[in-house]
């Protein structure tokens, strides 16, 4: 195989640039340190696609970017998911179009070469015209290499080798236990639609303010003042029973578990709904979990999280954060429908378009200090950004999951020490 | 600010121009930020959706960008009037060209109009385009004119828009 890299470019030395509690603003702002990203993180390691209830049947389809790179997830007829890189392998065309569908197979729009679902060729136009050293066999469509998922969340990386999805999640792999387990079935369905947010951003600092405790009250003043339910429903103080916790591998979340279990009622991750108007999905929860696991998950709710790279499960929703250039991200938001849970989930469905996306009453203004911040980055001095907050205070458990309060910048220094880590080492 | 004060009363029965005045008075009291004002043409029932993904998504299942009952657009200008919303601070200026308006006139004095709008906005050095159709449903039945649906179907529901924290 030939070794092109997709991007040449110099090699950064990422230990210059992030140290124990402060990082270089160049991160954000150097295009050649963008090309590294999609080269590493995005090219060798895992990176959330999409969800299995998007494809549910055989023949359904969604397009995804992996990086910088349009795939194409589809469901075969055997009901295995296969990601393909969305490039027709003749002449190059982009092969499908559609953001989701189901077709029986692929086809190019160029000279109509079709794929099957897996991406093998099976039939070109006027086909007298090869001779025997045309394989159709070898001619097929490009597949990314290797797909695992959890709790239907579907990874995938662009390399053929490296360590598992369970070793890249670690101990994030009980967040996405803790979403799927508030279905009674253990079910999400992510077919609500995305809400699609374009930022003047760095992704990284999209990502990074998902689990920024500190912001809420200045950034969010507006809504703090005009929301009662907002300003009350949770403990949002210095002195917080909430914490922050980098539980390794850059995966990183704001614990409310703490603080809803300090007041033990269930809901309040719902804006504080009575638990008499969900009598049928707390049957169910008892039901498949039995009355006291029912309650406690009730009473804990969704995390809010970040997995590293490019996923927020931000409580009942999920984000997905496209980095598109060095100076632009989309934001890609949608509600988390529960298998089993149909008297929250129409609930859940107007939250979510109330707080977030480019209209929502919280989101419109992390959007807006992610683009203040790219634009206060372009300015050169002072160098070097400060995430000294709550350094000296950090707990360590025997797990390796470092925790602080609520406003402390652990999970900043959590992402980019991971962030250091993998952009140094070479593969 | 630079308007025609709207001396004439807006109540029932609406001539062709009064429903298109009202048009255009609802549309820059949206260019000009007036809050209140804006607010105080919502009946006391009303909903305030700007489809997401398509024109016809169904609201029960699939998110919108905004979907706002009476409540939330009361929310929604609480927010808006605090001064401190920041992805209004400092507001957008903006103006928008309302035209094609079609009228149609329902039972019970409800008048439905559907009309295209250009819009653009200058923030921060930039100016955006924004484009599509409106779709009303006005009742007079109480007397005064009311809006008691705004459905907004942007040209580009089914991409990436940068903030919209202002009123469509």
């Amino acid at each position: 195989m030939l070794n092109v890299a997709a991007n040449t470019v110099a090699r950064t030395n990422f230990n210059a640039l992030i140290e124990a509690d402060r990082i270089h603003g160049s991160l954000y702002t150097n295009p050649a340190i963008f090309a590294q990203e999609m080269d590493t993180l995005y090219s060798k390691g895992w990176v959330y696609v999409a969800h299995e209830s998007e494809v549910p049947k055989p023949g359904d389809f969604c397009t995804r970017l992996i990086g910088q790179q349009s795939v194409i997830v589809s469901r075969d007829k055997d009901g295995s998911v296969h990601i393909l890189y969305n490039r027709c392998p003749h002449r190059g065309s982009v092969v499908c179009q559609l953001e989701t569908g189901n077709r029986p197979n692929f086809s190019c729009p160029y000279h109509g070469w079709a794929f099957n679902l897996r991406g093998d060729l099976i039939g070109v136009p006027y086909q007298n015209g090869y001779d025997e050293s045309f394989d159709m066999s070898r001619s097929g469509m490009a597949k990314v290499p290797r797909i695992a998922s959890r709790g239907g969340f579907i990874f995938a990386s662009l390399e053929a080798q490296g360590k598992s999805l369970d070793q890249h999640l670690g101990n994030a792999t009980e967040l996405i236990d803790m979403l799927v387990g508030l279905s009674p079935e253990g079910k999400l369905d992510l077919r609500a639609g995305w809400m699609k947010h374009r930022m003047k951003a760095n992704w990284k600092m999209v990502i990074e303010n998902q689990v920024d405790g500190y912001h809420a009250p200045m950034v969010h003043s507006s809504l703090l003042r005009a929301n009662k339910t907002f300003a009350t429903v949770r403990d949002r103080r210095d002195s917080s029973p909430t914490r922050v916790r980098d539980l390794g591998l850059g995966h990183l979340d704001i614990y409310h578990t703490t603080d809803y279990r300090d007041k033990g009622t269930l809901f309040r991750w719902t804006g504080g709904i009575e638990e008499s108007r969900m009598s049928r999905y707390v049957d169910a929860m008892k039901q498949a979990y039995g009355e006291k696991e029912a309650r406690l998950r009730l009473i804990d709710g969704p995390p809010h999280a970040v997995l590293f790279p490019n996923i927020s499960l931000a409580e009942m929703n999920i984000m997905v954060i496209q980095p598109i250039s060095v100076d632009e991200t989309i934001q890609y938001t949608t509600p988390v429908i529960l298998v089993g849970g149909e008297e929250l989930n129409e609930r859940t469905l107007r939250r979510c378009e109330g707080a977030l996306g480019p209209a929502g009453f919280l989101i419109a203004d992390d959007a807006e200090i992610s683009e203040l911040t790219y634009r206060g980055l372009l300015d050169r001095q002072p160098e070097w950004l400060i995430l000294k907050r709550g350094i000296g205070q950090e707990e360590v458990s025997a797990d390796g999951i470092r925790t602080a309060g609520l406003m402390d910048e652990t999970t900043q220094r959590g992402f980019w020490h991971h962030y250091r880590d993998v952009m140094s080492s070479s593969h | 600010m630079t308007s025609i004060a709207t001396s004439r009363p807006l109540e029932a029965p609406l001539s062709d121009e009064d429903v298109r005045q009202f048009l255009f008075l609802e549309a820059r009291l949206q260019d000009e930020h007036e809050y209140d004002a804006w607010e105080a043409l919502w009946d006391d029932e009303a909903l305030y959706w700007v489809p997401a993904g398509s024109d016809d998504a169904d609201p029960a299942t699939q998110v919108s960008y905004v979907y706002d009952n009476r409540a939330r657009i009361a929310s929604r200008i609480r927010q808006l009037n605090t001064g401190r919303r920041h992805s209004q601070a400092p507001a957008s200026r903006m103006r928008r060209v309302i035209s094609n308006i079609e009228i149609e006139r329902k039972a019970n004095s409800v008048i439905r109009t559907c009309s295209n709008f250009m819009l653009v906005e200058a923030r921060r050095g930039q100016m955006t385009l924004w484009a599509g159709r409106t779709i009303m449903e006005l009742s007079a039945a109480s007397g005064a004119t009311k809006i008691r649906m705004k459905k907004v179907l942007l040209v580009n529901n089914d991409q990436p828009l940068s903030n919209m924290a202002f009123l469509i």
